[in-house]
């Protein structure tokens, strides 16, 4: 059976797709560092649960914020 | 004598005796976004505090949990940046006469229906972005821009009294059920006081344009006089009585 | 069941993950982040002008509730209904303009998108039967809706 998932599992997929496409408009030396930043900060939330839907939200309005602010082009790097 | 006066004062403190009251302080933290809000208790010795929740909230923060995190600036209502529930009533913490009945606990809440950014802090950024598009500023025609002064008469000047005192701190915004449910589009009566205070300023020409901004069902017809705004104002102001003004004055448009 | 907040175990996830994928009745439309459209520092942008949603709207609503004053009140002084068939429509309008608040304030377009068109649809509908059956009214009863009312508290 295909997996179904949720639509705020799917939103969070969708963030984390957005993310790691979005870092391929940064420099190459620095790209390993925005996909273990990237990693890491998803890792972080792993343990929520699924069903917490106020976290997730939370997280979710978060991450795209923050998305919004790094994908400006002057952030070159992070760490 | 003044030594005598000293010590009297020390001993009727040393009589009174102590008037704690509890504090129910919403609390959360991004850090943790997994462990949901709490209501968190304080208590504090009345007679040991200021006359002000604000007071009561800073002694909470020095002397018992440094964690905990408000804005506040001026401490005398005129920044507006501790605005939050208190008692079931959105006011500047500044502003609040704590109960002294001991008995009864205090509940203090961030602004209703905000995200928050942590305990008592809301994102207000919204808000901000909605005041901003009113274009809170003087549009005058480059052809009747005066020679020197901008001149307004005493009569014109005194139409504003009642509408430049706001000071945005959103206790109304928040305490409107209309901007709870549709914030997103609605304005929200701090806002539309302040679109009314730049319609009916005589020195701006840009009366129509501002009116044509408000011409759809959202931005100002989900206001239905429900009237929290003017309750809770903790400057004394009447928004709703604004909105009206600016109803009244665009019905025949 | 389960606590809230509890992860399910692995051999239950099968089995909830079809019955977590739904969370309130209706589907809705995703909302932007904190509500925040562009960057932090643009301003909000209005709806599109439309006199006929803004003023217009609202005046043509307060002449409505004005008019019916008196047309509410002259049955009770009169005793018949002269002007019955004018207020059955314009207290029909005032409920039809009193739910299209309601939606707009509950159902809003930006959050439930074609839904909020339907439920229009069905006031709408709802009006136009309810029209047709203040039109039956007029014509089958003596005195009208007031008529009718009267006979409610007669009986």
């Amino acid at each position: 059976m295909a997996k179904k998932f949720s639509g705020l599992q799917k939103e969070a997929l969708t963030l984390y797709r957005k993310c790691l496409r979005s870092v391929y408009e940064k420099p190459v030396e620095n790209r390993q560092n925005w996909f273990s930043y990237i990693h890491s900060e998803f890792n972080k939330y792993r343990k929520v649960s699924r069903r917490d839907f106020a976290t997730i939200e939370h997280l979710l309005r978060l991450g795209n914020r923050r998305y919004e602010m790094y994908k400006n082009p002057s952030i070159k790097n992070v760490h | 004598m003044k030594l005598l006066t000293f010590t009297r004062s020390l001993a009727t403190q040393a009589a009174k005796l102590p008037n704690i009251k509890t504090f129910k302080i919403y609390r959360w933290n991004p850090d943790t976004p997994e462990i949901k809000p709490t209501m968190k208790s304080y208590q504090l010795d009345l007679n040991q505090t200021g006359p002000m929740v604000l007071d009561a909230l800073l002694k909470i923060k020095n002397e018992q949990d440094p964690t905990l995190t408000l804005r506040r600036s001026c401490r005398e209502g005129i920044c507006g940046s501790c605005a939050m529930n208190i008692g079931g009533r959105n006011t500047l913490a500044c502003l609040c006469k704590i109960d002294t009945d001991s008995k009864k606990d205090l509940k203090i809440y961030p602004l209703p229906h905000m995200y928050i950014v942590r305990d008592l802090v809301p994102d207000l950024t919204h808000f901000y972005k909605q005041y901003k598009s009113i274009k809170p500023y003087l549009q005058i025609d480059e052809s009747k821009l005066p020679e020197r002064e901008n001149i307004q008469s005493v009569e014109d000047r005194a139409k504003l009294d009642g509408l430049y005192e706001c000071i945005l701190c959103a206790c109304c915004s928040t305490s409107c059920p209309s901007y709870w449910w549709n914030q997103q589009e609605y304005l929200g009566p701090a806002v539309l006081m302040q679109a009314y205070r730049w319609m009916i300023d005589s020195r701006d020409t840009a009366t129509n344009l501002r009116k044509e901004m408000l011409q759809n069902s959202m931005s100002l017809y989900r206001c239905h006089t429900i009237m929290n705004c003017s309750k809770t104002c903790p400057k004394g102001l009447n928004p709703g009585g604004a909105i009206a003004e600016i109803k009244k004055s665009m019905a025949f448009d | 069941m389960f606590a809230p907040g509890i992860r399910s175990t692995k051999s239950l996830t099968s089995s909830i993950n079809i019955s977590i994928a739904k969370r309130g009745l209706f589907k809705t439309i995703p909302q932007p982040p904190g509500n925040i459209i562009g960057t932090v520092n643009d301003a909000y942008v209005p709806p599109p002008s439309n006199k006929l949603h803004g003023s217009a709207h609202w005046t043509f609503e307060r002449f409505v509730t004005i008019g019916m004053a008196p047309l509410i009140i002259s049955p009770f002084i009169t005793g018949t209904a002269p002007l019955d068939s004018a207020m059955a429509g314009l207290l029909l309008y005032h409920c039809y303009a009193g739910f299209q608040s309601c939606i707009i304030d509950y159902i809003p377009k930006r959050v439930y998108g074609s839904l909020h068109t339907a439920a229009m649809l069905l006031l709408t509908f709802g009006t136009f039967v309810a029209g047709y059956g203040v039109y039956k009214i007029e014509n089958e009863e003596k005195d009208g809706v007031f008529g009718l009312l009267k006979k409610l508290w007669v009986n």
